[in-house]
């Protein structure tokens, strides 16, 4: 289950936080990756991981550094090898945000909804609480109006 | 927002096998949608343009030093292509956007906060092929 942070000031100064996840995947993701990222790349880019560096994008199956990879896909890529970072999430489009929300640790944030229609059950973190979510209607709700 | 483009109603460019051709209704057109439809890549191949083109001027996170709504305040007359927004954009520069006559935007992202936006802004990226080519255009976001 993943931990969402609505509020930069309750990140814990511990937990080192990332806006740019281009940069942070270009620099330290892309290092780590192995079988654990095949199927994300997939899922999302579409794409087939074929060497440690390289993928086939689904353009042309052209041969690619990892570096081509989305945002999203670099994004959630990021919460699963860096679990003690907090990752901004603002870049992930609605299939990035499905196979994010489906990790089973990570910590992100955003100040405003980014919710898959397909959600599962996240930690919620505002302020001194923390609330397990597992529904669209009442996470957007926490994500507005609980301030 | 609902401004006519002040700047030009169409923009296109190739890049090897790819090919640009995007028609602008709006002088604010806001790219969105899921991961991985080529939003990054049609933003490298505006970029490249700006070297030949006086009328491009594009920003991505690399510019994020950069006070984006002083640098906008002293441009004219150009498409100006913003990558990164939703982190880039604070609410100075996006109202400052919202209300530029003199400029024409592409903002690729997914907040349309400050911006004043209607679903008429909203596009997405669609491509196909022409024989070996890949060709993106924009489509209104449903």
């Amino acid at each position: 289950m993943i931990t969402i942070y609505k509020d930069k000031k309750d990140i814990p100064i511990h937990m080192e936080y990332v806006e740019w996840n281009d940069l942070f995947f270009n620099k330290n993701t892309a290092l780590k990756l192995d079988g654990r990222a095949a199927k994300i790349i997939e899922q999302i880019d579409e794409a087939k991981v074929i060497s440690k560096f390289q993928i086939r994008s689904k353009f042309h199956e052209t041969v690619v550094d990892v570096d081509c990879l989305s945002t999203g896909c670099k994004t959630v890529l990021n919460v699963l090898y860096f679990p003690d970072k907090v990752f901004c999430i603002k870049e992930c489009g609605e299939n990035a945000l499905e196979a994010l929300y489906r990790l089973s640790r990570g910590a992100v944030y955003s100040n405003y909804a980014m919710i898959p229609f397909d959600m599962t059950r996240v930690c919620a973190v505002f302020g001194e609480s923390s609330r397990e979510i597992d529904d669209y209607e009442i996470l957007k709700e926490w994500w507005h109006h609980e301030r | 927002m609902n401004g006519k483009p002040v700047v030009m109603e169409h923009f296109s460019t190739v890049h090897t096998s790819f090919l640009l051709n995007f028609a602008f209704t709006n002088n604010i057109t806001i790219l969105t949608g899921v991961s991985a439809s080529g939003k990054t890549l049609s933003f490298s191949m505006i970029r490249e343009c700006m070297a030949v083109d006086e009328a491009v001027l594009c920003l991505n996170y690399l510019d994020c030093r950069r006070d984006i709504k002083e640098l906008l305040r002293h441009t004219k007359g150009k498409l100006i292509v913003i990558d990164n927004a939703d982190i880039l954009l604070d609410e100075a520069a996006r109202k400052y956007i919202s209300l530029d006559g003199e400029n024409q935007y592409l903002l690729i992202g997914r907040n349309p906060e400050n911006l004043f936006a209607t679903k008429e802004n909203l596009f997405e990226l669609v491509n196909k092929k022409v024989g070996e080519q890949t060709e993106f255009s924009i489509q209104p976001y449903l």
